[in-house]
């Protein structure tokens, strides 16, 4: 078992939870699964502004469909 | 899109997994799903934003901080500040560094997503109090670092765990509850999931449990220049700082030195481990037995003159508690290795002290410390526990204050071991060693007790009462088998009476010279040897009144019977008759038993003295309960100490509380808190419970050997023939004998040959009690010319003497043929004072007066006539002789008629009541006169008239009439006042009577 790897693990671990923690401050509707997704894509070197108008437009896109299931159910 | 990179893959995936999750759209081929994606492909790649800047960044996160600052949003601003910073200074997954790029971008992209953190309090409020939580939890893993915490599950906020664990399982197996810590729950989940999962959950555990020990582990304190253990910084914790800093400010010349740090908590767990007899400690110190404080300890919220002044009070207790631990391991330890009691008691005297083998009476006493430690430890137990549990505060003056009543009791103890063994130099013999630990007790009880019926003196004297009892027992259990057994088994020699070795039981010294009485003298520790020939069979009381204040103080009333009983038993086995079998071992009760019942009943019953409480008590019992509780208080109130009234009160509270499931039980251990009320009158428990039972043994012990001596050995026979011949009971036999010698006397020829003596006796005993005859014989003692000047002493020395066979000749031993000597010589006495008289003839002074006539007659005209004084002196004849015959008459009398008792006793105590009568002095001294008197007067008679003058004449009348008055008055007045005691009123008012009479 190495420990290095296994200490950055836990380290990375506390990371996320700080993060987390800036997230629900910044209420910014963040779970800690998408949370983690955004780091890795922020990682990857995709620019946070751009992510940031994703995830809002996929969520209002989300609601909408969601509504509009709700809709087309109930009528 | 066929060449892509592998970045490029892995980015697509991501993408992937963001839309099916925002969306919640499983199916990728879904024509939502393509859209999305491409959406998000095309803002990714084509965007028109610019890339994120760490400086932009940071004056965002100043911005929030300052705007949640003017919103008096204090601690969320606070953790803003905080939570940003130790973000941006953690690692990420797959980067490298901290404050990187990424970093700022993550922000950046929480800042963009984020809704208005300020303004939407309403909706922000439960999550910042989640974050407080977090901060608060933080700080109190913070604090209590170093702190023996319960290894219980880590407290981490549940909700963020059943995410973890539950939702990214998959993803990141790293779950904090996976630590190894709730182990009942992990071989479960591991059951359900594949191989992999359960060796990443292993290997991820296990730097987890360290984390977490580290956390809990206690800072190594008693390590020099050990880290300080955090703690809060409230003025309160901090008056050691404080305080230090004020003397550093005032005194110039302060030098702060070098301290090591401890918490309360450690000082009260080393307090218990001290109390416990833990022996290698930091803060307390064990030096050659004796426990002193570290000078550099201190805990943060007391200064160190405080802190100090309580430890040393602790360390006195720990002294005494590690003084008398290892009392009881010296002597436990020793029986580890066994030694045969018969070798040792050989060797005893000549081995070193330290080799011995403690004797019973320590080892019952180590019992009892041993079970006062076990309860004592309980205790200490219980507060050990209630510290883990952190239920409560436990400061270490709150168990101080609980251990209060258990510290009194150890100082007490300690003080009676001091006394009681520590104390006894080296060498000391082990009766030394065991009598004065009992005599300590024994004293403790008693002085404690009359301290008064204070609650806690109460507990310290039932405490001692229960350690006395359980020291008693080989004392008890040896007494006990030496009166019954008649055997004193004794090996370690600790008994106060102890055989000697050389005297075998069927010698005729053994019932004088057998045992031997050590005792402890309380003021000197020296010994005293008493040979017990004195405590035999008379005269034990003349001993024990000697040494006031030896021995084992509680068997003192009753050591004669002790002795006598074992000795009557020793001799009774060795006797061995048939009829004096004891019952059956098995069913009889020892003598400890026997006691430790009687305890008991007393204390269930209390005192049979005051009836008319228990009477009324059965009547109506509640309502004088209800009084007496009143009464109690009242007495309380007044400040008075009433034993008797005491007693009765517990006795009732003891009813209330079901006292008898208490002891109905099997084991007869003593419960300590009942026993106050014993203790409230030790002396009179033992009276009542104790000495009963010796007694009862004594009786019958004694009875049984005088009945075997009467039936098989004829003792009554040999007394009968002691009184014939010594009290001359058997008148014929006697006077044949002893008119012999008078006549020898008489006729002025010497009668003391020996042979001459043996002859008449042997004659005299031979015609009618042949069977005696070989038996008695006759000495001549050579006694002080000085006592032989007068003639009623000239019989002095003759001494008769009769063997007695053994066993018998215990009963009338030559100490008690001495005695009968005495009465013999006396009877003989008046015996030849009446026969001088009554050979007296009246033509032996006529004849010599005709004679006289002739010769003398111008001497006696002078004077008076000559008839006249012949007349004189057959008057002064006549009252002699009355007083001779009143006296004979009275001696004999008393003597003949004093029929069998049953009793040796009484018989011997009759025989001698005459002489001994006799012996108060004036009596005896007048008596002897008077028998002087009749001697000089029958030899002058015998001379012949003429052969002394008229005067001589007056002389005797005189001399006879003073003793005469003299005796009369003294009888007189014996009579009247009663206090004559060895003259039965009776035979004195008899002899008064008849001597008044003439």
């Amino acid at each position: 078992m190495a420990s290095p790897a296994s200490a950055n693990m836990n380290a990375v671990r506390e990371t996320m939870d700080v993060l987390l923690e800036i997230s629900r401050l910044l209420n910014t509707g963040l779970d800690m699964e998408s949370l983690s997704i955004c780091v890795r894509l922020c990682e990857q070197g995709i620019n946070p502004e751009a992510l940031s108008s994703v995830i809002k437009e996929l969520r209002k896109a989300s609601d909408s469909l969601k509504a509009s299931e709700n809709g087309t159910s109930q009528g | 899109m066929a060449h892509w990179s592998r970045f490029e893959k892995e980015l697509e995936l991501e993408t992937r997994r963001l839309i099916s999750h925002y969306t919640s759209i499983q199916d990728e081929e879904d024509q939502n799903f393509q859209m999305a994606l491409k959406f998000a492909w095309s803002n990714f790649k084509f965007h028109r934003f610019l890339d994120a800047n760490r400086h932009n960044v940071q004056r965002s996160i100043n911005g929030i901080h300052e705007k949640l600052m003017v919103h008096s949003d204090l601690s969320k601003a606070e953790s803003w500040l905080r939570l940003t910073e130790e973000f941006l200074s953690s690692p990420l997954p797959n980067t490298e560094g901290t404050k990187t790029e990424v970093h700022y971008s993550v922000l950046a992209l929480l800042l963009n997503l984020s809704d208005s953190p300020s303004n939407t309090n309403y909706c922000e409020r439960p999550r910042l109090k989640e974050t407080e939580k977090e901060d608060k939890f933080d700080w109190a893993k913070y604090l209590m670092e170093g702190e023996d915490i319960d290894t219980g599950p880590f407290p981490d906020t549940p909700e963020w765990s059943e995410d973890e664990s539950e939702e990214e399982d998959s993803q990141q197996p790293l779950s904090r509850e996976d630590s190894g810590i709730q182990v009942d729950r992990t071989p479960q989940e591991d059951h359900e999931q594949n191989d992999k999962t359960i060796q990443v959950t292993w290997t991820v555990g296990e730097p987890d449990s360290r984390a977490w020990l580290e956390q809990h582990i206690v800072t190594s304190y008693w390590v020099p220049n050990s880290p300080r253990f955090p703690h809060s910084l409230h003025l309160h914790s901090n008056l050691y700082n404080v305080w230090d800093q004020h003397l550093y400010n005032t005194g110039p010349l302060y030098l702060p030195e070098e301290k090591s740090f401890v918490t309360e908590t450690q000082v009260i767990r080393e307090t218990l481990w001290l109390f416990s007899g833990v022996k290698k400690l930091f803060i307390f110190q064990l030096n050659d037995g004796k426990v002193t404080v570290r000078n550099d300890v201190v805990v943060t919220h007391l200064t160190n003159n405080c802190l100090h002044s309580v430890l040393e009070h602790i360390a006195a207790y720990g002294q005494a508690v590690t003084r008398l631990q290892k009392f009881i391991d010296e002597v436990t330890g020793h029986s580890a290795e066994p030694c045969p009691p018969g070798l040792n008691s050989s060797s005893s005297s000549s081995s070193k002290k330290s080799s011995d083998p403690p004797f019973r009476t320590y080892q019952a006493f180590v019992w009892a410390l041993y079970k006062y430690f076990t309860s004592f430890k309980e205790e200490l137990n219980t507060i050990e526990k209630d510290i883990i549990a952190k239920d409560e505060t436990v400061t270490l003056s709150s168990v101080l204050e609980r251990l209060s009543p258990h510290l009194a009791q150890i100082t007490m103890l300690h003080r009676v071991f001091c006394t009681g063994v520590a104390d006894v130099p080296p060498g000391t013999p082990n009766v030394l060693r065991a009598s004065h630990l009992l005599n300590t007790l024994y004293k403790a009880i008693i002085e404690y007790d009359s301290v008064g019926e204070a609650s806690e003196q109460s507990v310290s004297v039932a405490l001692l009462f229960s350690l006395w009892v359980e020291t008693v027992r080989p004392y008890l259990e040896i007494v006990d088998e030496w009166i019954v057994h008649g055997h004193l088994f004794d090996p370690a020699k600790e008994f106060i009476i102890q055989r000697n070795k050389d005297v075998p039981v069927n010698h005729r010294d053994f019932w004088y010279a057998t045992y031997t009485l050590y005792s402890v003298s309380e003021t000197v520790e020296s010994e005293e040897r008493l040979s017990d020939a004195a405590s035999g069979s008379s005269g034990g009381e003349q001993a024990s009144s000697s040494r006031q204040h030896t021995m084992v103080s509680f068997l003192k009333p009753v050591l004669k019977q002790i002795i006598m009983a074992g000795k009557s038993m020793q001799l009774l086995k060795n006797l061995d008759c048939k009829e004096t079998e004891q019952p059956d071992d098995a069913e009889r009760k020892s003598l400890y038993t026997l006691f430790l019942e009687s305890v008991q009943t007393r204390l269930r019953h209390g005192e049979d003295s005051p009836t008319n409480t228990v009477t009324e008590q059965q009547a109506t019992k509640k309502s004088l309960i209800k009084m007496q509780s009143i009464v109690a208080r009242h007495l309380e109130l007044d400040d008075i100490h009433d034993p008797l009234l005491a007693i009765n009160f517990t006795r009732l509270y003891l009813e209330q509380n079901d006292f008898h499931e208490k002891f109905s039980g099997s084991n007869v251990i003593l419960d300590r808190s009942s026993e106050s009320v014993t203790c409230q009158t030790f002396e009179l428990t033992l009276r009542s419970c104790l000495y009963p039972h010796i007694e009862r043994r004594y009786i019958e012990c004694c009875g049984n050997l005088m009945r075997t001596l009467k039936k098989d050995y004829m003792l009554l026979e040999y007394l009968q023939a002691m009184r014939n011949y010594f009290l001359l009971e058997a008148g014929d036999t006697m006077y044949d004998f002893y008119t012999a010698i008078f006549d020898k006397v008489l006729e002025k020829e010497s009668w003391q040959q020996l042979a001459f003596l043996n002859v008449q006796l042997q004659e005299a005993v031979g015609q009618r009690h042949p069977e005696d005859s070989s038996r008695l014989s006759i000495f001549l003692e050579t006694i002080d010319p000085a006592r032989k000047k007068q003639p009623v002493n000239n019989l002095d020395g003759l001494t008769l003497s009769y063997k007695v066979p053994w066993p018998v000749d215990i009963v009338i031993s030559s100490e008690c043929q001495k005695i009968y000597n005495q009465v013999f010589l006396l009877l003989l006495q008046i015996k030849w004072a009446k026969y001088s008289l009554d050979t007296l003839r009246f033509s032996d002074l006529t004849v010599a007066a005709k004679r006289q006539e002739g010769g003398q007659s111008e001497e006696s005209t002078a004077k008076e006539p000559i008839n006249q004084q012949i007349h004189r002196m057959f008057l002064l004849r006549v009252k002699l002789m009355h007083f001779v015959n009143s006296l004979h008459n009275y001696i004999m009398t008393r003597v003949v008629s004093c029929h069998l008792h049953d009793d040796v006793h009484v018989i011997f105590d009759a025989s001698i009541q005459v002489t001994v009568s006799l012996q108060v002095s004036f009596v005896k001294e007048a008596i002897m006169k008077v028998l002087n008197l009749v001697l000089i007067f029958s030899d002058r008679w015998q001379a012949g008239f003429g052969a002394w003058k008229i005067e001589s004449i007056d002389k005797m009348e005189s001399d006879f009439k003073n003793c005469h008055m003299f005796l009369v008055t003294i009888l007189n007045k014996a009579v009247c006042r009663g206090s004559f005691p060895h003259c039965k009123s009776y035979s004195a008012v008899k002899y008064f009577y008849l001597v008044r009479m003439h």
